[in-house]
């Protein structure tokens, strides 16, 4: 049961898979990457991975795909010529593809990587993550909170702009009296005092 | 242990399938006679002169950041809140000092004025 649950799931993930790299639409290859999240955190989540597979779905599927979706929004892609240097870039894309293939098949093998000794321990592995973070690893946890408020400010600076800000503040505008707008000025009191040259 | 997610597995293929099945119902049942006319962007009465796709303001993707950014502190909260009673008042003052330095930046962005939208 649990593998044929498995093998639904890795072929929900490998069809969305291929269907972000050969779909046309960048939104819907965006919308395919969302499908191949789920169905990884899925398969995460078959592994005992609880932590993983829920940060997959409420970090990436939340919060990475919508800036995503949003960058290929902004962006106003003209498909046409993108499609132009296909056999230009075909040589380096091979060579970067066959690059990755071979790390990940040195990773995958690596002692780091053996799931027996991942199996092997007990209770929820949520649980061991805690117990290290905020314990011996507490001072790379602070650093992570100190990225985020300094990504928080590069964030802002980058895009925030506020010169083209209209606003009306209604408690102004009910305040505002009549000697702020209209300023009373008695002509013939000048003209009196032999100042009326200037008309 | 795996067993207490086959309500969750359940869960999620009545949910498809509720959303799946009435479309492949109007989609199987329903009458469809198409032509290039109803097939075509109907844009007021007049020929359409501009495509779909549309430049965002920027300012949608700072919200998105700035959301990224407290989706990934509420992530650290995870595993903090399951260990709360062996990691103690240590695992809870490294915690208020992790969200301490994000208020700073929250308070930063709200002064900024990057929360409001005209």
């Amino acid at each position: 049961m649990e593998s044929v649950i498995f093998y639904i799931f890795a072929a929900i993930l490998l069809f969305a898979a291929t269907m972000v790299i050969t779909v046309r639409n960048p939104v819907r290859a965006a919308l395919f990457l969302v499908l191949a999240f789920f169905t990884s955190a899925g398969i995460w989540l078959m592994l005992e991975a609880e932590f993983l597979a829920i940060s997959l779905v409420l970090v990436y599927v939340g919060a990475v795909l919508v800036l995503f979706l949003f960058v290929v929004m902004m962006l106003d892609i003209d498909l046409a010529p993108l499609k132009e240097g296909f056999t230009r870039y075909l040589p380096l894309g091979i060579i970067v593809a066959a690059l990755i293939v071979v790390e990940m098949i040195a990773v995958l093998n690596a002692p780091q990587f053996d799931i027996s000794a991942a199996q092997a321990t007990d209770g929820s592995n949520t649980k061991m993550l805690g117990r290290l973070l905020y314990t011996v690893y507490v001072y790379p946890f602070e650093i992570a909170s100190v990225i985020l408020t300094v990504a928080i400010v590069a964030a802002i600076t980058l895009t925030l702009r506020e010169h083209h800000r209209k606003l009306q503040d209604p408690a102004k505008q009910v305040m505002v009296k009549s000697a702020d707008r209209l300023r009373m000025v008695d002509l013939r009191s000048k003209k009196q005092d032999g100042e009326g040259s200037e008309s | 242990m795996l067993e207490n997610y086959l309500p969750i597995l359940l869960f999620i293929i009545i949910g498809i399938g509720f959303g799946v099945l009435p479309l492949l119902a109007g989609f199987v049942l329903g009458p469809r006679h198409p032509d290039s006319e109803k097939r075509s962007a109907y844009e007021c009465g007049f020929e359409p002169f501009e495509d779909a796709h549309m430049k965002f303001d920027v300012r949608y993707y700072l919200v998105a950041i700035l959301f990224i950014i407290f989706d990934l502190e509420i992530a650290f909260l995870f595993p903090w809140a399951i260990v709360l009673d062996e990691i103690g008042v240590f695992g809870l003052l490294a915690m208020f000092l992790f969200l301490g330095i994000l208020v700073v930046g929250f308070i930063y962005e709200w002064k900024k004025g990057a929360l409001e939208w005209e």
